[in-house]
């Protein structure tokens, strides 16, 4: 098992019979995941690109044995479809959108964790361990197995990342999209334990940004004894104080939330930091 | 979504939280109308913080004073914001001031109490303590008071901070807040609590079931620039920068470190423009008429690195849209992601580039557009 999905993974896309997640079920039965249900309640629809698609995810997950899930619906409906998932007995969540009242996320973090479940999201592209499973919609082409394990608050910067790695000959073990929003279901502290007790990964990478307190568990990690090597890319250096740039938590409120501070806090703690694309891939190399 | 003080201690009162009676004015004459209660407080209504250092708050002892200020503090700017209303409140005698605030904590996965035992605007620089329960199911008013023990030693005061931040979390959850503060929280002769001020922060991903929410976001998008607002409109996240290179981006963390890569080039962004809400061949026509229409901007660049956001389509939306541009600012565009080499072949086809990385596209831009 490598993070959280691997080829075994039996997967579920709740809101198959979109656009959306049309497009996501051929992309991911492309890329090598066993996609085993869509669920589409209200929808006649017996079957969409070949998967079969159920009314409600509690019939999908009993006759199919599917185990994870990701869940493409709006943001006012993404509380009682996540939870939907999670009583229908899927460990591993994603729900990619954006929009989430932080209200809902607090629920759906919490409920994840009564279920003994891992919810990734909101407002990520998902996860991806490359050559075994993707459970998400970022460009497979991107990204190649390899040692690095990447953990990152941004889905396109993220792409642009891995393409940058990969480009370099620096595979991914596993990159988790844990979202930019201020509440996660798995937050930058919970995934960096899940890359630290991943054999297949032996470097850290960390794409964050300004605003929130993410990018200090990062530092708190590296600073402890028997871390592994961790390097990282902080945008937002050219932002504006006092405006959300994009982001429901990409805001320099006070002090610490600034690109300058971050920067400085990871490379006190012993993390290679790049303040722009360009140092990325040098910083990961000094780390691995 | 910040509220101004005399709406969110509108909305506290609804709640059953003490506030001072206060009038509303909009211009130095209707300061009449407050009567003769002095010495009286004069609070330019804005919806930044920051505000008592920034010399909004007044203590004014009679009517001519109380015009004076009203007159004074209507023509500042507090973050570039001109108050359009004011409140003027009794000046409360009171013993203490404290801070209390219910707040998003993302560490704690939820919502965190944040008390200091000396609050006023100074209250940074003496941190107050946290207590993050998370989902408030799991608020504890017994923990909050063992909390509480160390920093506050008067117990009556304690029982009755404990109770307000209950009463805060029912609030927050109540119309989907994601901070509710006070600051200061009076504790009066009595042993009272007042709430002299009120910083209630709204969920704007709530507007769809808080009407409240909605109404504030209508009137915050109108305080933004005119081309922020049709961008916003559009469902396009924009916010505007003083430089002159229109970036045209997809997702916010990509946005960012565009903007970067121009700042470290010497290049400067006019705004942070990211089309993933919307990334339609309207929601692209839209960002081009923008920058085009923005005499500032002199150029233009597209990057986009798409997931979700397939890029040949995104390819065909720009060979249409170029193909029917009338404006001549140089444009530059570097697309890569899903679709990348059928896009890269609809580029080829219209006669347009697509640089393969995020550097060579700048390299092309200061040849278009050196830098001062």
């Amino acid at each position: 098992m490598s993070v959280l999905i691997d080829a075994s993974s039996r997967m579920l896309i709740y809101g198959i019979a979109g656009n959306f997640g049309r497009f996501s079920a051929r992309d991911l039965v492309a890329s090598g995941s066993t996609v085993v249900a869509g669920v589409a309640p209200g929808r006649g629809e017996a079957a969409v690109e070949g998967i079969p698609v159920f009314m409600d995810a509690r019939t999908a997950c009993r006759s199919t044995d599917a185990s994870a899930a990701i869940v493409y619906v709006p943001a006012p409906a993404a509380l009682d479809a996540v939870l939907e998932v999670l009583d229908a007995g899927c460990k591993v969540v994603v729900y990619p959108g954006d929009g989430l009242p932080v209200q809902d996320a607090i629920a759906l973090r919490s409920a994840a964790r009564r279920c003994g479940a891992t919810l990734v999201g909101p407002n990520t592209p998902g996860l991806i361990s490359p050559g075994k499973a993707k459970l998400g919609f970022m460009p497979s082409h991107c990204f190649i197995p390899g040692p690095l394990g990447v953990v990152s608050r941004s889905g396109s910067l993220s792409y642009e990342a891995a393409w940058r790695l990969t480009s370099a000959g620096l595979g991914q073990s596993c990159a988790i999209g844990i979202g930019g929003d201020p509440v996660k279901g798995l937050n930058a502290a919970e995934a960096i334990e899940l890359l630290h007790a991943d054999p297949e990964t032996q470097v850290i990478i960390y794409l964050g940004e300004i605003g929130g307190s993410d990018e200090y568990a990062l530092a708190r990690y590296a600073a402890r004894a028997g871390a592994k090597p961790t390097a990282a890319l902080i945008v937002g250096a050219a932002a504006p104080a006092g405006k959300k740039m994009g982001h429901a938590a990409a805001l320099v409120g006070s002090a610490l939330d600034s690109q300058a501070a971050k920067v400085e806090a990871l490379r006190a703690a012993g993390v290679h930091v790049a303040d722009t694309l360009r140092n990325l891939v040098p910083a990961a190399r000094a780390a691995l | 979504m910040m509220m101004t003080e005399h709406a969110g201690k509108s909305l506290l009162l609804s709640y059953g939280v003490p506030v001072p009676h206060g009038l509303l004015v909009r211009n130095a004459a209707q300061v009449r109308r407050w009567g003769d209660v002095y010495p009286a407080a004069i609070k330019a209504q804005v919806s930044s913080g920051g505000r008592g250092k920034a010399g909004g708050v007044l203590r004014v002892a009679h009517p001519q004073e109380a015009a004076a200020a009203a007159q004074r503090l209507l023509a500042l700017e507090f973050a570039g914001e001109r108050p359009s209303t004011l409140l003027i409140e009794p000046w409360i005698e009171h013993t203490r001031e404290l801070y209390l605030a219910l707040t998003i904590d993302g560490e704690a996965g939820g919502y965190s109490v944040l008390y200091a035992p000396a609050g006023g605007i100074e209250v940074e620089d003496n941190p107050p303590i946290r207590y993050g329960f998370g989902e408030p199911a799991d608020f504890r008013a017994h923990v909050l008071r063992d909390r509480l023990g160390p920093v506050e030693q008067d117990a009556g005061v304690r029982e009755r901070v404990v109770a307000m931040a209950r009463r805060l979390l029912f609030i927050a959850t109540s119309v989907d807040a994601t901070t509710v503060e006070i600051n200061p929280l009076a504790v009066l002769p009595d042993g009272k609590l007042l709430a002299l001020d009120a910083k209630v922060v709204l969920d704007e991903a709530a507007a769809f079931r808080q009407a409240a929410t909605a109404a504030e976001r209508v009137k915050a998008r109108r305080r933004e620039p005119r081309m922020v607002q049709r961008a916003l409109a559009g469902n396009l996240m924009m916010v505007a920068l003083d430089g002159d290179i229109g970036l045209i981006s997809g997702g916010a963390g990509m946005t960012m470190a565009g903007m970067d890569m121009l700042a470290a080039a010497g290049l400067k962004p006019a705004c942070f423009l990211d089309c993933s809400s919307n990334p339609t061949p309207a929601g692209y026509q839209l960002a081009f008429d923008l920058l085009d229409g923005e005499r500032r901007v002199k150029a233009i660049l597209v990057s986009i690195f798409g997931g979700g956001t397939q890029v040949d389509r995104v390819a065909k939306t720009l060979e249409a849209i170029m193909a029917a541009r009338r404006s001549r600012k140089p444009v530059v565009i570097r697309i890569n992601g899903t679709g990348r080499e059928r896009a890269d072949a609809i580029l080829r086809d219209a006669g347009l580039y697509n640089q393969p990385t995020l550097e060579s596209a700048l390299e092309a831009m200061i040849a278009a557009v050196p830098p001062r």
